[in-house]
């Protein structure tokens, strides 16, 4: 079991390259939990599905409700059940979407349980993938703990190159005892390429691959067509072959 | 022993989800019906080891298919008794998830059980050896449990009619723990959480009282307790009752040395005045004394007017959290409202005298009946002079403690007029009503040491004299 958060600036196609690696993935057999961790990102969409309820809205449940339940109930077991009652159930991978951030209450207690229930979650699946904001929000609170691979999705663009060197350092202040941090460019082109290395050198970043631009991800999108229906073909998709070689998964 | 079933039997099998994918058919659950009952009977009535299924068994189940079940366990034993039934049935959740290839979710009628492909493949066809192992799990794990007879049911009708029993059976139940109080038990719940951030906080939680972020009640201590007795919640051992009114107790005051780090050594859990619990941060709702009125308010996190000393809940949270005994100020969950021991020390509810009315309407129901229409809300006063004429009118029993002094009341009217609405001064207490401070420890044969820290209490009168 390996979990790879993978997360960068909006707008850079973390959320495509999340949803093209797993559906590489599924393809070759593996059980992946994927976890949308962005609350203003759309992996259900990209991967061709619909969620209705979020792991928040089980939080705020358990806030609303819990005066109200019997004295004796096991609220990590109704947390726990509640959470397995929200996994879209697909082919191959169940998806979680974790939804808006805390309320002004506390969440301590709350926030502990769903740690233990996540811990006993994920050890179910051969990868968990994590569509994450560049805040790393739900990693910061510990839901989720040790990632093994942090990964920055970045565009050729100076400003995405700023936020991959600012998540290295949230990620040292946070102590997330992350073992790898890889960057993947997205809408590379022939003209950029040689440059982009050149930074990511200079920043000490270690590329995990470049996603060449592609007509069919932009046209998919615009679409709304989910991006796991993309062709094995597609140069996009095809990239996702070293990457996965790249970060061992 | 677990050769003779057709699955393995293991701790380590806890946790094991079944997915979609791979299961063979699923229980109960949120789209179907379901409970789990244990039912304490006489040695008697029951037959050790029997079991008895009403409905279709797995191998009568189409593979994908959902289905209803009940699971009811009768257990009788010289020590065996009804208030050892949830504690039992909650078992069956682990002992169920024990068995390799059952997934066992929930608790009580919201159960939820999934059955893995590859155990059928193995030769899991009946209830029976599910039945059978769990409770081999029971009577090896709890030895005082001498016979065990289970009943499974996968009829939806007959599981409807049960779960009605059922319910019966769990509401008495709830009567029961809802009446569980402080003396009822020798061990409190400690909670360390919010120590990261307030590292002096002292968080007890007893049967009559909830942890202040209300999240926590002594139920949850327990079962967090027993899951991981190093963990954030940990038992507290009450000790000696040192003082029944305000929940003085031996083992309360050791574990507040220890864990705020010898700031404090004392803790009241019922007390408002006097060693009040620490407050953290996280706290629903923060009282606060008037001495203008004697009365204490209570704001909540939701409320974002002001009270009528003027100040908000971000306001007093301010001055009240970090893990402080802030006398004059306490955070409390919600919940607290409810216990019938809430802020005995001082007078529980007679001394209440102001709350936002959404809270007020929240726990309507516990405020007595005799003092509910003197409790003042926003829409009855939004500053201490209507908050007076409010009290005065309603005859609230804190008004009996002003009258004492009528003249002097009128003078400190008219002064305190202009700062109403700003930071609050504790520094006109009518003479005749009593602040009640506590006494400063540390204090020992020569020597004495006052410490006030960020204190904003200021004092009209201090009287120290040598006791008679």
């Amino acid at each position: 079991m390996k979990v790879v958060a993978i997360t960068g600036k909006g707008g850079t196609g973390k959320t495509a390259v999340a949803a093209m690696l797993i559906r590489w993935l599924v393809d070759r057999d593996a059980t992946i939990l994927a976890i949308d961790a962005d609350p203003d990102s759309n992996l259900p969409e990209a991967l061709g599905d619909v969620v209705g309820q979020t792991l928040a809205d089980q939080r705020e449940f358990l806030l609303e409700e819990r005066d109200n339940l019997p004295p004796d109930t096991d609220k990590e077991l109704l947390l726990e059940s509640r959470i397995y009652s929200i996994l879209s159930e697909q082919h191959g991978y169940d998806l979680l979407v974790m939804g808006r951030p805390e309320g002004s209450g506390c969440y301590c207690f709350t926030n502990n349980l769903l740690r233990n229930i996540m811990d006993r979650i994920i050890k179910n699946y051969d990868l968990v993938i994590i569509d994450t904001a560049a805040g790393l929000e739900h990693l910061s609170r510990g839901i989720i703990r040790d990632v093994d691979e942090l990964v920055v999705v970045t565009d050729g663009s100076r400003r995405g190159l700023r936020t991959a060197e600012r998540i290295r350092d949230i990620e040292k202040e946070l102590d997330l005892k992350v073992r790898h941090m890889f960057v993947i460019f997205n809408k590379v082109t022939p003209e950029n390429r040689e440059r982009l290395n050149k930074y990511a050198q200079e920043l000490g970043l270690e590329v995990a691959g470049m996603v060449p631009f592609d007509e069919d991800i932009a046209r998919f999108d615009l679409d709304g067509k989910a991006l796991s229906e993309l062709s094995g073909t597609s140069p996009a998709v095809i990239e996702m072959e070293n990457i996965i070689m790249k970060l061992g998964i | 022993m677990a050769d003779e079933f057709p699955f393995e039997i293991s701790p380590m099998f806890e946790g094991e989800r079944v997915r979609k994918d791979d299961m063979y058919v699923e229980l109960a659950g949120p789209k179907s019906k379901g409970f789990e009952l244990v039912n304490a009977v006489e040695t008697d009535e029951i037959e050790d080891g029997k079991f008895t299924l009403i409905g279709p068994d797995i191998s009568d189940m189409e593979e994908g298919g959902r289905y209803p079940l009940a699971m009811i366990y009768r257990i009788a034993g010289e020590l065996v008794e009804p208030d050892l039934e949830a504690i039992v049935e909650r078992r069956n959740h682990d002992f169920q998830n024990y068995i390799q290839g059952v997934m066992h979710l929930n608790q009580r009628y919201d159960v939820w059980l999934r059955i893995n492909k590859d155990s059928i493949a193995k030769g899991l066809n009946s209830f029976e050896d599910i039945a059978k192992a769990t409770m081999m799990l029971f009577t090896n794990e709890l030895p005082f449990i001498e016979k065990i007879e289970a009943t499974y049911i996968t009829d939806m009708e007959k599981v409807e009619e049960e779960l009605a029993k059922a319910m019966e059976r769990y509401a008495a139940r709830d009567e029961r723990t809802r009446n569980l109080h402080d003396e009822d038990v020798d061990t409190f719940y400690g909670c360390s959480l919010c120590q990261s951030f307030a590292p002096t906080s002292v968080c007890v939680i007893t049967p009559d009282r909830i942890a202040l972020c209300g999240a926590i009640n002594w139920f949850d201590g327990r079962a967090a307790a027993k899951v991981d007795p190093e963990g954030p919640q940990f038992p507290i051992e009450k000790g000696e009752l040192l003082d029944e009114i305000g929940g003085e107790y031996s083992g309360v005051n050791e574990v507040a040395q220890k864990l705020s780090g010898g700031e404090y050594n004392r803790i009241k859990i019922h007390s408002f005045f006097e060693f009040p619990h620490t407050s953290c941060g996280c706290f629903e709702v923060v009282g606060f004394y008037m001495p203008e009125v004697d009365g204490i308010g209570w704001v909540d996190r939701d409320y974002t007017g002001m009270a009528p000393n003027g100040l908000a809940f971000s306001t007093m949270a301010g001055q009240t959290g970090g893990g402080k005994q802030v006398i004059g100020f306490l955070g409390v969950g919600v919940n607290y409202f409810r216990s019938p021991k809430f802020i005995q020390a001082d007078g529980g509810w007679n001394r209440v005298v102001w709350m936002p009315k959404v809270l007020k309407d929240k726990v309507l129901a516990d405020i007595p009946a005799e003092i509910v229409d003197k409790v003042a809300t926003e829409e009855d006063a939004q500053d201490l002079d209507t908050l007076k004429e409010f009290l005065n009118e309603k005859d609230h029993p804190v008004v009996k403690n002003w009258v004492a002094d009528e003249d002097e009341e009128v003078d400190e009217d008219e002064e305190s007029t202009g700062t109403s609405t700003a930071m609050p001064v504790f520094g006109m207490p009518d003479p005749a009503m009593q602040l009640n401070i506590p006494p400063m420890t540390g204090g020992g044969s020569g020597g004495i040491k006052i410490t006030l820290k960020n204190a904003k209490v200021s004092i009209d009168k201090i009287i120290l004299s040598s006791k008679k």
